[in-house]
């Protein structure tokens, strides 16, 4: 059976807008490649990250700090993907 | 959990018609027992299970007791209750507070509050609000349906098609409730509430469609702002050696807020109507609440049927 890898980052959100629809669906589309379990969300609430409604209700505003937690075989390449996308800010503003 | 003055002012504002005489910068201030106490004889000098860690009102019996004293009685009368530390002091009836008492909340630094309620009504509604505001509460993953006055909660994950089932039970005219993430409160009587985050409510998500809005699609009936949960379906990928009950006699159970509820695993794979399993489950739930449980009817049928044939 493949390891187990847990990875624990934190994020903050940049853009204008924070994470609403446009956002929330690329992150969907990017944690809904892999096979790892991932969350997301403040402290006390996580979501699945590839959940859109579940995206939409973490408050994801500017300024906002997120966990995100990826738990599986392909944690690794799942979060780098991800923290490329909080650095683009999403590709926004 | 612990609720401060300001929270019941947030959320009291209309319901019981609250607003802040004095005292915003003490707001922070906890409300450390969850009730509302009458502050009647304390006023009077008899201390002797004072409730100081709850709400005091001062209603119409307060009020004109503190007239009939004179001046300075009156001002030792309710420096004695300040000294108590007490939460915070709500005036009902919208009376303006007597000089004595805003001049010694500004003192303790104890805020003033003032409804134009009643004292029973304020008692009452108080009451109901409080318990709401700390009742344990929690966010899971799952979307809520309400099936012919069955809460369930649809669980699974990630894309095996949860909306897609309760799009369907829309469709056969149950009521949605919430997709994908439900926001559960546990009430006084240890039910568990189930309702929508406030943003996303009556939205869902359908793979290749994308986001809609519910009751705009399917009208008014196709939506519950909030249902009583019931039982738990988790769907599951089809495998053949799964822990599932094959007879239905031994379900599973799960918790929710403490509260333990049946939990119904369904595989999922092509050619098996989802809708239908589930709908089906919740109806079964019903039938067994009402005392009718088929597996061991039938179970009863066959021991019965069995001992005859044994002859012993």
């Amino acid at each position: 059976m493949a390891k187990l890898e847990t990875i624990v980052r934190e994020f903050e959100v940049e853009n204008k807008y924070g994470i609403h629809a446009r956002p929330a669906a690329l992150l969907v589309k990017i944690a809904g490649k892999f096979s790892c379990d991932i969350l997301i969300g403040k402290k006390g609430y996580e979501v699945s990250a590839k959940s859109i409604m579940g995206l939409l209700t973490i408050e994801g505003h500017q300024g906002a700090k997120l966990h995100v937690h990826a738990v599986g075989a392909d944690a690794e390449e799942a979060m780098a993907e991800i923290a490329e996308l909080f650095a683009n800010k999403f590709f926004e503003e | 959990m612990a609720i401060t003055l300001k929270d019941l002012l947030d959320a009291g504002a209309e319901r019981l018609s609250l607003e802040l005489v004095w005292g915003e910068e003490y707001l922070d201030r906890q409300i450390e027992e969850k009730a509302i106490n009458r502050p009647g004889l304390a006023l009077t000098g008899f201390f002797q299970y004072f409730a100081h860690r709850r709400l005091q009102v001062f209603g119409l019996a307060e009020f004109t007791y503190l007239k009939s004293l004179e001046a300075k009685e009156r001002e030792v009368s309710l420096r004695a209750l300040m000294e108590k530390n007490v939460p915070g002091i709500i005036i009902a009836r919208n009376r303006n507070p007597l000089p004595e008492l805003r001049a010694l909340a500004e003192e303790y630094k104890i805020p003033l509050l003032r409804t134009t309620m009643i004292t029973s009504h304020l008692i009452n509604e108080s009451t109901v609000l409080i318990e709401e505001l700390t009742a344990p509460r929690g966010r899971i993953a799952g979307t809520m349906l309400d099936i012919m006055g069955i809460g369930v909660l649809l669980q699974g994950r990630a894309g095996i098609g949860k909306s897609e089932t309760a799009l369907s039970l829309i469709e056969r005219g149950y009521s949605l409730v919430s997709d994908d993430v439900t926001e559960v409160v546990k009430n006084s009587r240890g039910r568990v509430m189930a309702s929508a985050n406030n943003l996303t409510r009556y939205h869902m998500e359908i793979r290749g469609v994308g986001i809609i809005h519910v009751p705009s699609l399917f009208g008014m009936g196709a939506i519950r702002r909030e249902t009583e949960l019931d039982i738990v379906i988790d769907f599951h990928p089809y495998v053949n050696d799964a822990d599932e009950d094959r007879t239905g006699i031994f379900p599973a159970e799960i918790d929710v807020l403490g509260v333990k509820f049946p939990y119904y695993m369904l595989p999922v794979s092509p050619g098996r109507d989802m809708a239908n399993l589930v709908e089906t489950t919740a109806l079964n739930h019903k039938l067994k609440m009402l005392g009718h449980d088929a597996a061991k009817e039938l179970d009863e049928k066959v021991i019965g049927s069995f001992l005859r044939k044994s002859g012993r």
